[in-house]
């Protein structure tokens, strides 16, 4: 066989490889020859690579560091903007949720008109608790406004000026709102009491009182509207020596946190 | 004359500037801690000021502070007024111009100014707030000595010379 002849052996050996190689699907990673092709490769790659690699990595990291350090500086001041942007953002996406919630609960009590206001101060002293609020009677703030949040009720206004207010909160010992059991419709008062929590007063021993029930302001007296939550019963402690049973609410108003309040405007009329 | 209206402008700058810690920056940090500056202000009253222009300032003062709070209307004076005098009263039998003594002061007239606002109401609203009643005191202790040396420095600083 001449030279010509081997080499269209030499082609059509090659040419049944392919086919072979194509039928088996030799291009997947499964394949064994194509698999060592890729391993030998690689191996050769990284011994050639290898110490220009080193040669490189110890130039960059070790000689060559001319800007390194400004950039690391510029590097650290771009973390902390961006952790200040990112506690803004935390107090934006907070104060949006309790605006929210507040819209809601305007719209929730359109019956009513709602005067929004911001607390600016606490009470100076440890037994009192009240604070000072920054609408007045130019908002429509006036004595005994009651004042409430998404909540429930905050208090009511004692102390009035043009452009602030200052609120009784319901916690305050001097405090007392009519109120009524919302399921079992008892009525008492609800009066402040230590630790920020509060007293149902004057409910007969005999009624039927659980923990857990909510506690509304009953609409009398004309302060309140009628039916906005106070708090929840906490503990019932009943004597049979004793007329009236002892009980102690949980607000739920969390006063210590409010920021934002509402103000039910005196030109309404509420239920009496 | 001047000079004296500028001190007692400037201890009014200076009392607006307590009244916003102790009710708005204090309380946003922790709700039921109260630090009562004005004791050390009272103290350095007694210590550079005369008794003729120390107690108005005291009067006013405490009428000021009476707007921030829900106690009835008088008790805050009152108990601003009986602390002046009880200081003034100790200068005569203590050595006041000693930080240690003003902030013992300032330590022991917080407690009795927070027990006689629970006097009035009921003991029990003290219970739970204890941990913030024990920090006050203690903070109110270490700004007393501050607030006297303040006023002392503002003193200083109009020359006002008494006899």
């Amino acid at each position: 066989m001449g030279r010509s002849g081997s080499r269209v052996i030499l082609l059509i050996g090659a040419a049944a490889l392919i086919l072979v190689l194509l039928s088996t699907g030799q291009y997947s990673s499964s394949s064994l020859g194509i698999s060592c092709v890729r391993e030998g490769y690689g191996i050769f790659e990284k011994v050639i690579r290898s110490p220009f690699s080193f040669i490189a990595g110890i130039w960059n990291h070790y000689i060559f560091l001319v800007n390194t350090s400004h950039e690391n500086e510029a590097l650290r001041k771009e973390i902390d903007e961006l952790r200040v942007r990112s506690m803004n953002l935390e107090d934006i996406k907070n104060e949006n949720q309790r605006l929210r919630a507040m819209l809601e609960f305007k719209e929730a009590f359109q019956d009513f008109s709602l005067i929004p206001a911001s607390v600016l101060s606490q009470d100076i002293t440890h037994v009192f608790k009240t604070v000072l609020i920054d609408k007045g009677s130019r908002s429509g703030f006036g004595i005994n406004t009651p004042i409430l949040n998404p909540s429930g009720v905050v208090g009511r206004v004692i102390a009035v000026s043009p452009h602030t207010a200052q609120v009784l909160l319901i916690t305050d010992p001097n405090s007392s709102i009519p109120a009524l059991i919302e399921s079992s419709r008892v009525k008492g008062i609800v009066k402040g009491r230590e630790e920020s929590l509060l007293s149902l007063e004057y409910v007969r021993s005999t009624e039927e009182v659980n923990v857990g029930d909510c506690v509304v302001t009953s609409g009398l007296l004309g302060m309140f509207p009628k039916g906005l939550k106070i708090g929840y019963v906490r503990e019932v402690k009943k004597d049979d020596r004793q007329i009236f049973a002892k009980i102690i609410l949980e607000p739920c108003v969390k006063m210590e946190k409010i920021e934002e309040i509402f103000g039910i405007a005196q030109t309404v009329e509420v239920s009496d | 004359m001047l000079k004296l209206w500028k001190f007692q402008i400037s201890l009014f700058g200076i009392l607006f500037a307590v009244i916003l810690l102790e009710v708005s920056i204090i309380p946003a940090a922790w709700a039921p801690l109260r630090v009562d500056f004005f004791i050390g202000m009272i103290i350095g009253q007694i210590i550079f000021v005369p008794f003729s222009q120390g107690f108005p300032f005291v009067i006013l003062g405490s009428l000021i502070l009476q707007a921030f709070s829900g106690a009835r209307l008088g008790l805050i004076p009152l108990l601003y007024i009986f602390t002046f005098m009880a200081i003034e009263v100790l200068k005569n039998l203590i050595y006041l111009e000693n930080a240690y003594i003003q902030a013992s002061l300032g330590v022991l007239f917080y407690c009795l100014i927070a027990a006689a606002t629970a006097f009035l109401t009921d003991f029990a609203y003290l219970k739970g707030i204890t941990v913030p009643l024990v920090v006050g005191a203690l903070l109110t202790g270490f700004v007393s000595p501050m607030m006297a040396y303040v006023v002392g420095r503002l003193q200083m600083a109009y020359e006002l010379e008494y006899e």
